[in-house]
C-alpha cells in the first residue's frame, strides 16, 4: 500500500526554544489508513501537523503528502488535505452556515456545492437544525464538530485532527468518532491526535507514540499491548514508553 | 483593600507583559503633544508675525511700482517673488500659479499706476491753488478702476485673507502716500500747504490723498469664487477625510479579534485564500469610507442648509470627487490593514490608530492650514495621505479644478496604498513562517 505521509528525519527547533520540538521524527501513514500520533505533551504534534500543512518550516529532513513535498508544493497540497485545528478556526460572530459559505468560496467551491456538501455534513454531525446560529452561542461539543465539518467541505483525501474531542461530552466524542470511522470507510486517509488513550484504541488501525521529539514506538494498539509486557491497555502502553513525569 | 492591590498587581503585570503596548500608551501622546504643539503654535501667532511668499506682477513700471515692491521687500511679512526663471512676474502667470494652489497671495500694480499718483498730487496741488487763488495744473478726476489687484488661493481661509489684506493695504497706502508727498514736495509745497489743503476734511480729498487703493479680485473666471470661502466649504471635507481614516479602529479590531478567535488560521489553511480575503477587506471597507464620505457631502449639501449654514459647493467638476474619494477612502483602509496585520494586541493596535491619525490630520493640514505650520511641519505636511487628499479635494471645489489637476495626487495616494498593502503582505507571511 502506498504511503499517504512520509516524514523522515525531521528536525525543528523553534526561535529562542531550549531543546529541539522534533529531532529527527521519522513516521509513516498508509493511504486509507486511520493513524493516532500520540505523545506527552511537548512531544512534538502540533509542530509536525503544522510541518505538513505547510505553517512551519522544518530546519531539516523531509514530510510528503501523497509523495508531494510539504514544503515545495504547499498551496498544492492544501488542496488535498483537511486540517483540523485544535482550537476553534472559525468566525465566531457568524452562524455555521455563514462559516460554511464563506470557507467553501475561499476553496473555489461554487453555491450548489457548498450547499449540498454542507447540508450533508451538519446532518451527519448533528448540527442541521443549529446551522442558523451563531458559532459564539454553541456549546463546546457542537463547536467542536462544526470546526470538523468545516474542514472537510472541499472533501480532501487526507484529514489531519489535531485533539479533535478536546473537552466535548462523551455524545459529541461518541458521534465525531463514528463519523471518523464513516469517513474512512470512503478510503480517506486520517492523521489523528489525541491525550485520550481510549479513544485512540478505539479509532486507530495503528498508532505511534513519539516523545520529545523522536519516534518511540509504532503499531497496531492491539499488537502493542499485546507485545508490551504488563500492559492491558493502550495507556500503560504509553505510560511504559513515556515514563510516568509530568511534562510541562 | 487586598482584593483591589492584587487587581492592581494583576494590571501592572500584564501591562508590563505588553511592553509594545506600555510604549504606546506614552510614546504616542508624547509624540501627538510635539505636533499639536508646532502645529497650534501658528494660530497664536499673529499673522502678522508671519511671513508669506507674495507674488508681485508689475505692471506699472514706475517710481509707484518700484516703491510698492521695495517696501514690500523691506518687510517682516512678505518674501516678494517677483520674477521667475529671471522673467519678471506676469499677471496671467500669477493668477495661474495662485490656482495650482503653488502659492496663496499675489498683487498687480496696474499699468499707469505712478501717472495715477502723479495726477492725484495735481489734484491736490490744484485744490490748494484754488484756496490761495493761484494757477491749476493738468489734471483729471481719479480712476475708480486704478487699484492695485490683490488675489489669494481660493483655499485661504478668510482670517487669512483679512489679516494679509490689511498688511498689504498698510504698505501700499504707505507707498502711494510717499509718492504724492514727494510729488507735492517738488511742486514746491510745504506740510502746512498740504495741511490747509487737508482741512477740507471731505473723504473725496482724502480719497484723492491716498493715490490708489487695493481690492481683492476672485480668481475664478466666473467670479463666484468668493461665495465659497466659508466653513462649510473648508470643514466638510477636511473632517470628512479625517473621519475616513478613522477606519483604520474598526479594521484592526476586526483583524485582531479574527486572530485571537483563529479564524485566521482557517483562513490561513486554504490555498491562496489569505490574499483574496485581503483583497476582499480592502475592497469591502473602501466601499464603507467612500459611502462616508458621500454622506458627509450630503451633510453638506442638505442638513447643513438646513440649520442656517451655506450649503456645500461642489465645484464645477463634482464627478472628479468620486475617484478622490475612493482613493482616500483606499488609503485609509490600507493604513488601517497594516495596523491590523502589524500589531499583536489591541492594547497597541487601538492607541497607535486613533493617535496617529490625529497626528496624519494636524500634520496635513486638517486642524489648521499647512501655510500657517512652522517650516519643517510645512515639510512634513507632505507626506501625510490626508493633505494629499484635501489638497486634491480642494482642487475641485474652492479652486474650481478638475481632475487632471488632481492626477498627481491620485497617483500618490494609490502608491501610498499598494506600499502599505505589500508590506502588511510581506508582515503577514513573514509572521506565519509560512513555507509558500
Amino acid at each position: 500500500m502506498a504511503y499517504a505521509i512520509e516524514i523522515a528525519n525531521l528536525r525543528k527547533t523553534y526561535k529562542g526554544g531550549w531543546t529541539p520540538a522534533l529531532d529527527g521524527l521519522s513516521v509513516y501513514v498508509h493511504e486509507g489508513q486511520v493513524m493516532g500520533l500520540l505523545g506527552p505533551n511537548g512531544a512534538g504534534k502540533s509542530t509536525t501537523i503544522n510541518i505538513l500543512c505547510g505553517l512551519v518550516a522544518p530546519d531539516s529532513g523531509h514530510a510528503t503528502i501523497f509523495g508531494k513535498d510539504c514544503t515545495k508544493h504547499t498551496l498544492e497540497l492544501r488542496k488535498t488535505i483537511g486540517v483540523v485545528p485544535q482550537q476553534i478556526a472559525m468566525f465566531g460572530n457568524l452562524t455555521a452556515w455563514e462559516n460554511l459559505r464563506y470557507i467553501g468560496s475561499l476553496y473555489g467551491l461554487n453555491s450548489k456545492q457548498v450547499k449540498d456538501r454542507a447540508h450533508d455534513l451538519l446532518a451527519r454531525l448533528g448540527l442541521d437544525k443549529h446551522a442558523d446560529k451563531r458559532i459564539n452561542r454553541y456549546s463546546g461539543g457542537m463547536k467542536r464538530r462544526a470546526n470538523i465539518i468545516a474542514s472537510l467541505l472541499h472533501q480532501p483525501s487526507l484529514i489531519i485532527l489535531d485533539e479533535p474531542t478536546a473537552g466535548v461530552d462523551v455524545q459529541s466524542r461518541a458521534m465525531i468518532l463514528d463519523f471518523l470511522k464513516e469517513y474512512n470507510q470512503q478510503g480517506k486517509t486520517i492523521v489523528y491526535t489525541s491525550h485520550l488513550m481510549e479513544e485512540a484504541e478505539q479509532i486507530c488501525d495503528e498508532v505511534v507514540i513519539i516523545d520529545e521529539g523522536k519516534f518511540v514506538v509504532s503499531g497496531a494498539p492491539l499488537e502493542l499491548i499485546k507485545n508490551t509486557a504488563d500492559c492491558k491497555r493502550l495507556e500503560d502502553v504509553f505510560l511504559h514508553y513515556t515514563g510516568h513525569s509530568v511534562r510541562d | 483593600m487586598n482584593k483591589i492591590l492584587a487587581t492592581i498587581q494583576k494590571e501592572w503585570i500584564l501591562l508590563r507583559r505588553d511592553v509594545a503596548g506600555a510604549m504606546l500608551l506614552f510614546l504616542m501622546p508624547a509624540v501627538l503633544i510635539v505636533v499639536m504643539a508646532m502645529v497650534q503654535d501658528a494660530p497664536f501667532k499673529d499673522y502678522q508675525e508671519l511671513r508669506f511668499d507674495l507674488l508681485i506682477a508689475n505692471n506699472d513700471h514706475g517710481r509707484l511700482g518700484d516703491e510698492i515692491k521695495n517696501g514690500l521687500k523691506q518687510s517682516q511679512n512678505f518674501h516678494v517673488v517677483d520674477s521667475i526663471d529671471g522673467k519678471p512676474v506676469t499677471e496671467g502667470q500669477l493668477q495661474a500659479l495662485l490656482k495650482a494652489g503653488k502659492y496663496r497671495v499675489g498683487i498687480v500694480i496696474p499699468k499707469g499706476a505712478t501717472a495715477e499718483v502723479v495726477n492725484a498730487a495735481n489734484l491736490v496741488a490744484n485744490r490748494l491753488s484754488e484756496k490761495l487763488g493761484m494757477g491749476k495744473l493738468p489734471a483729471r478726476e481719479l480712476r475708480d478702476s486704478m487699484y492695485v489687484r490683490m488675489y489669494f488661493d481660493p483655499v485661504s481661509k478668510p482670517t487669512f485673507r483679512m489679516s494679509i489684506s490689511f498688511a498689504l493695504d498698510k504698505y501700499i497706502t504707505y507707498s502711494c502716500s510717499n509718492l504724492l508727498v514727494g510729488r507735492l514736495s517738488k511742486l514746491g509745497m510745504s506740510q502746512a500747504d498740504m495741511a490747509i489743503a487737508d482741512s477740507t476734511g471731505s473723504d473725496d480729498f482724502k480719497r484723492i490723498f491716498q493715490g490708489i487703493g487695493i481690492k481683492e479680485e476672485a480668481l475664478n473666471d466666473k467670479g463666484s469664487m468668493k461665495l465659497f470661502i466659508n466653513s462649510v466649504q473648508h470643514n466638510v471635507p477636511a473632517w470628512a477625510i479625517f473621519g475616513m481614516y478613522f477606519i483604520v479602529i474598526p479594521i484592526a479590531g476586526n483583524m485582531l479579534r479574527e486572530r485571537e478567535e483563529r479564524s485566521s488560521l482557517r483562513v490561513q489553511l486554504i490555498p491562496y485564500a489569505h490574499n483574496f480575503e485581503a483583497l476582499g477587506k480592502i475592497f469591502f471597507y473602501t466601499l464603507i469610507c467612500t459611502a462616508q464620505f458621500a454622506v458627509m457631502c450630503g451633510i453638506g449639501l442638505w442638513l447643513l442648509p438646513q440649520m442656517g449654514l451655506p450649503a456645500l459647493y461642489l465645484g464645477q467638476h463634482p464627478m472628479a470627487i468620486v475617484p478622490i474619494a475612493i482613493c482616500i477612502a483606499l488609503s485609509a483602509t490600507a493604513f488601517g490593514y497594516l495596523v491590523g496585520v502589524v500589531f499583536k494586541t489591541a492594547t497597541q493596535a487601538t492607541p497607535f490608530g486613533a493617535i496617529s491619525v490625529v497626528i496624519m490630520s494636524a500634520m496635513g493640514g486638517i486642524w489648521v492650514p499647512v501655510d500657517l505650520l512652522p517650516g519643517i511641519m510645512q515639510k512634513l505636511a507632505n507626506v501625510s495621505p490626508l493633505h494629499w487628499g484635501l489638497d486634491a479635494i480642494n482642487h475641485i471645489i474652492l479652486r474650481n479644478g478638475n481632475i487632471g489637476n488632481v492626477l498627481p495626487h491620485l497617483a500618490m495616494l494609490i502608491v501610498f496604498s499598494t506600499i502599505l498593502f505589500l508590506i502588511s503582505l510581506y508582515v503577514n507571511r513573514s509572521r506565519i513562517h509560512s513555507v509558500q
